[in-house]
């Protein structure tokens, strides 16, 4: 650490501070600048640290910070000091089990944390022959997922959605499916959702047990929160932050790794916010000129090497239901699948509300997945998409109208759609249905026999929320005896 | 936003279903109007011939007549089923084929089905079930001189005993507002319906010629007029089913046509803001 390399604060605008320094004493790029701030709360005193990353150079000796935390009580002329590295964060097994903040101090009230390392947030991603070439599927026992859109082991998954669709459901059913029989670790990222999700998700990791080991999982899992409530800086670090803690599992341990983050859109939300305020002249749709750097500076680094998996899985909120906004699509090219949450499946009531049409995976292939399993799959996105092609004319003319073959398709259609729902895990309480695992061997045949034809006779509502198409027969059979 | 295209598109499709549609309503109205009068000025002529060849037979009394009897041992039944040779009908052609085949699958012996309507053909075809007769040229108003072979034949294998009963199955027309899918059964013709009108019984018949050579002549035209009659209801019930269904579909296109708009229109403003909110805000950046 540079020895007490001082400034001062001439300029605090929002969540962005300029600061004056010896010309030749400059801090770098990303250096950590810590403020010791006194803030009068209720008549009281408190002292804190406002740590700020340094974003710009101004020329003369003036930089320009974002600050991580609030700006409160800050003032002209305060001295700034020169940490002379980038803001580190803990890592290491010490971490399991503990929540922290951006700059890796616990926020779970359990006393501090002792690590032997610390590492900075900025890092370069893994070089080029370092990447891992294997692709395998991830089986999360979703039915629609295993069969349309599967995650690949050490890949990147995006859940895409609009307010209110159940992203963060997914995410936390993803937790509770692939944490509870992952060996390895799991980090997860809060980035600017609601406190009290992650709250929700915190005490329900302690209640969850790993397999039947007796473990919790938070005993392997590392949370990292930057909410709604914190300043854009700490929203646009705090993915790093994660990340960081991930990298280090990958790096150092044989264990296979899972990043949870939540969502990677208010990560490019927080960037827009701070842009401005930095003097960068917006760019289309108001976000920054430097959007698509600022996403691949993130997800180039969320990747897999020989060393070790990390598999991801980011929430990504779609503004007013516009895939072609910006920031999603930004997110869009560096996923290996894509899941679409579709607001007018959920209208049906059909959860997890997946577009079986847009969503897709890079492993969507008979080399990977198998002769077999991709006829199904797109046999099953045939008839969806015929259905939707003919949804216009059923609209107008009515179901009369239509072809014989088409008429069967719309019928099958109509199966296949209510079949792609499945109780989760994590929904039982609001549901009242315990959730369901289907393993990828029952997902392809069942919905094989469906486009096959064999389960025609069963009413359509037999389809709702059941695990396997036999369990949809018995269904069928339990709503006759009523 | 990209799917403006793709709303203007709709949009214009939709329109054109609706033009489509509602001339069709209009032409069902125009053709209602022409089978309806064909229908009901035909109806009290075969009342009451049926009426007249029930009198007389009862007061023939035991008069033997071959459409009459029973032929339990033929092992055969004849079923002419009734649809339209065209769609854009709703329902009607669903309801009929439905019936009939409830009643091919109630049935205990073998069934020639005459299959009218090229709709019905198809439907048969895609089930792959067997059709003794397929008949696509009766168009929208049969006459009587297309049906009368249809039903000569059947008389005529009903009276050799090779068909133990003879039904039709189409769309019967009750009122403007009711139209139903129906069995009836038009042979063996039952010497008596209960519950006839006042004292008809009673009233003594001269007979000249001799009443087995006047039902000779009488049952069989009136079973043709009867065969005929359900081609006539049939008709005007499709050009009724369709008329209601293209009706719907205007209807339901004009929905369409106003959300779809407005759907195009929000999408628009949507652009227009941002795009003002991206030349404002480059121009205060700017500054």
């Amino acid at each position: 650490m540079a020895q007490a390399n001082e400034g001062k604060v001439t300029q605090v605008i929002g969540s962005v501070l300029d600061a004056q320094f010896e010309e030749d004493q400059l801090p770098s790029i990303y250096n950590a600048l810590s403020i010791s701030v006194e803030r009068k709360v209720l008549g009281e005193t408190e002292k804190g640290t406002l740590w700020c990353e340094v974003a710009q150079h101004l020329g003369g000796g003036r930089i320009r910070a974002v600050a991580l935390d609030s700006t409160d009580g800050v003032r002209r002329g305060q001295p700034v000091l020169d940490t002379g590295a980038p803001i580190s964060v803990p890592v290491g097994e010490e971490t399991l089990g503990r929540v922290f903040n951006l700059v890796g101090d616990p926020i779970d009230g359990l006393g501090p944390v002792e690590t032997t390392e610390r590492r900075p947030i900025h890092a370069s991603p893994p070089e080029l022959p370092e990447l891992s070439a294997k692709t395998e599927l991830f089986e999360t026992g979703i039915k629609v997922m295993d069969l349309l859109c599967p995650l690949v082991r050490g890949g990147k998954a995006g859940l895409f959605g609009g307010a209110g669709v159940g992203k963060t459901v997914i995410i936390q059913e993803l937790i509770a499916r692939l944490a509870r029989f992952h060996s390895g670790y799991s980090c997860f990222a809060g980035v600017g959702e609601r406190t009290r999700e992650g709250n929700d998700l915190w005490l329900e990791m302690q209640e969850a047990q790993i397999g039947d080991t007796g473990k919790s999982v938070i005993d392997q899992t590392v949370m990292v929160f930057g909410q709604m409530n914190e300043p854009p800086g700490a929203r646009l670090r705090v993915g790093l932050s994660a990340l960081t803690m991930a990298e280090h599992f990958r790096d150092e341990t044989d264990a296979d790794t899972l990043l949870f983050i939540d969502n990677i859109f208010r990560f490019s939300q927080a960037g827009s916010e701070v842009s401005a305020l930095l003097g960068r002249m917006p760019s289309a749709v108001g976000y920054q000129p430097t959007l698509g750097t600022e996403m691949g500076e993130l997800q180039e680094r969320i990747t897999s090497t020989n060393q070790g998996a990390v598999t991801s899985i980011q929430a990504i909120y779609v503004p007013a239901d516009d895939y072609t906004d910006p920031a999603p699509a930004a997110a869009f090219t560096h996923l290996d699948s894509t899941v679409n949450l579709e607001r007018s499946i959920s209208e049906k009531g059909i959860y997890p509300a997946v577009d079986p049409l847009a969503s897709s995976s890079r492993i969507i292939a008979p080399e990977y997945i198998g002769e077999r399993h991709y006829e199904v799959a797109r046999r099953v996105q045939q008839i969806l998409q015929r259905y939707k092609d003919l949804q216009d004319i059923i609209a107008i003319l009515g179901v009369d109208e239509l072809s014989e073959e088409d008429k069967l398709i719309v019928r099958r259609a109509r199966k296949i759609e209510r079949f792609l729902s499945q109780a989760f895990y994590v929904a039982e309480q609001f549901i009242g249905i315990p959730g369901v695992y289907v393993s990828r061997e029952d997902t392809i045949r069942s919905f094989e026999e469906l486009c096959d034809g064999k389960w025609d006779h069963l009413p359509d509502q037999a389809f709702m929320y059941v695990g396997t198409i036999e369990d949809a027969a018995k269904r069928a059979e339990e709503m006759e005896a009523e | 936003m990209a799917n403006r295209r793709v709303l203007v598109k709709r949009r214009k499709a939709a329109r054109n279903i609706r033009k489509i549609t509602r001339t069709m309503q209009l032409i069902a109205t125009a053709r209602f109007q022409a089978a309806h009068t064909r229908a009901t000025a035909g109806k009290p002529y075969t009342e009451k011939l049926t009426q007249l060849m029930e009198n007389l037979a009862r007061a023939a009394g035991g008069v033997k007549h071959p459409l009459m009897a029973q032929n339990p041992e033929a092992g055969r039944g004849a079923l002419i089923v009734l649809t339209s040779d065209r769609g854009m009908c709703g329902g009607y052609n669903t309801n009929v084929l439905r019936a009939a085949n409830d009643f091919l699958a109630a049935a205990d012996e073998p069934v020639d089905v005459s299959m009218v309507g090229k709709k019905g053909v198809a439907f048969f075809r895609f089930l792959g079930a067997e059709m003794a007769e397929a008949i696509t040229d009766f168009g929208d108003a049969p006459r009587f001189d297309q049906v009368e072979p249809l039903a000569n034949r059947l008389m005529q294998r009903f009276a050799a005993g090779e068909l133990a009963s003879v039904d039709v199955v189409y769309t019967q027309f009750v009122s403007t507002a009711r139209q139903r899918a129906v069995v009836e059964r038009i042979l063996p013709l039952s010497p008596e319906t209960p519950g006839e009108e006042e004292g008809s019984a009673d009233l003594e018949y001269e007979f000249s010629p001799a009443p087995q050579e006047l039902l000779e002549e009488l049952l069989p035209a009136s079973v043709r007029v009867r065969i005929y009659q359900c081609f006539t209801d049939a008709a005007v019930s499709e050009q009724i089913a369709r008329m209601v269904a293209m009706k719907a579909a205007t209807d339901a296109a004009g929905d369409m046509i106003k959300r779809l708009t407005m759907q195009y229109n929000r999408a628009r403003q949507t652009q227009i803001t941002m795009e003002l909110l991206d030349i404002v805000g480059g121009a205060n950046a700017l500054e």
